[in-house]
């Protein structure tokens, strides 16, 4: 009985907070009175130092959206129209106006995302991966339906090895591959994934994920 | 007896609650890797062309949908190869299946190249 009542008391916790992620979200009225079925993701507009990150970052925003209902327009053949257009840089893409935009490409909302951080800061036996974006979706008549920030930070965990030298070896060859070779994909896809879906920032499903 | 097969089925609810909520509508095959993959070394764009032609083939051949965007970038990277026909014919197909694309389909299967400001009338 003892066991019963602790199974009991266990689904009622997770009735009441295992779905309860929705707490003060953002204010969602827009968004659900426009109801949008499409979203075209257009090039970043890219505040850090690596050129490479808009392209990167590009290829990263499908998946989550499009598993969230919505029909997300080709990004590479988005990116490649726009180049036709005159458009090389999301900087420049971002000062269209989003009505135009939306046009061009026969989307009901545009998604727009400025790079703050993608960048790798060493220390002497330790290096912090970090990104941070802004993110805003605005409707083909010009209302804004969804805004939201996020930043990711990644730093190799050393290992104990027992040993003050082998702890103090571990950590240097972990920050020299992360020096070396920063990986920054995971980090983007975990951040566009929180954004998109967990508390406080999700947004609401698509139509592709209601009807299922 | 009966409380404990209440207190099952609310376990259940409250599991299989929030896991439909991250069940995958979609199977993807690495798209995003693909495509990062031919942007980090345009050399490999052949080779990535490729690999999402064969996981679009694998996801026809079991009847399973092939998610937004796999035709059409498949296309323009097929364009891009100067494979003109080929390229129309997944445009055709993205825009069968997903009629939210229509327009910028129709744009680029028309203008046979790319679509210039003109689609923006229709």
């Amino acid at each position: 009985m003892k066991a019963l009542a602790t199974l009991t008391t266990l689904v009622a916790g997770l009735l009441l907070t295992g779905c309860a992620t929705q707490q003060a979200a953002s204010d969602l009225s827009a968004f659900n009175a426009a109801k949008p079925r499409s979203i075209l993701v257009v090039p970043a507009a890219n505040k850090s130092l690596d050129v490479d990150a808009p392209n990167y970052l590009l290829t990263t925003l499908t998946v989550p959206l499009a598993e969230k209902g919505y029909y997300v327009f080709p990004v590479h053949t988005a990116k490649t129209v726009l180049e036709q257009e005159g458009f090389y840089d999301g900087d420049q893409v971002q000062k269209q106006p989003p009505e135009s935009l939306a046009k061009l490409f026969g989307a009901d909302a545009v998604l727009y995302v400025t790079i703050n951080r993608w960048d790798a800061q060493y220390a002497v036996i330790t290096t912090t991966v970090t990104v941070d974006f802004d993110y805003r979706l605005v409707y083909k008549d010009g209302t804004e339906l969804w805004k939201a920030n996020k930043k990711m930070q990644y730093s190799p965990q050393q290992q104990n090895s027992g040993s003050p030298l082998g702890n103090l070896i571990a950590a240097a060859v972990n920050a020299a591959m992360t020096r070396a070779k920063p990986n920054y994909m995971p980090l983007a896809q975990q951040a566009n994934f929180q954004v998109l879906t967990g508390a406080p920032t999700a947004i609401p499903d698509g139509p592709y994920r209601s009807v299922n | 007896m009966r409380l404990i097969q209440i207190a099952v089925l609310g376990l259940g609810l409250a599991l299989g609650g929030c896991a439909t909520k991250n069940s995958g509508l979609y199977d993807w095959g690495g798209y995003d890797a693909m495509l990062y993959g031919a942007y980090k070394d345009p050399t490999t764009a052949a080779a990535n062309t490729q690999k999402l032609q064969l996981h679009i083939d694998k996801l026809e051949q079991g009847k399973l949908k092939v998610p937004p965007g796999l035709y059409a970038d498949l296309g323009m990277l097929e364009l891009q190869a100067g494979e003109k026909e080929k390229a129309q014919a997944h445009f055709r197909k993205e825009r069968d299946l997903w009629p939210e694309s229509a327009g910028l389909m129709n744009a680029l299967i028309n203008n046979g190249t790319m679509p210039k400001a003109q689609e923006a009338k229709s």
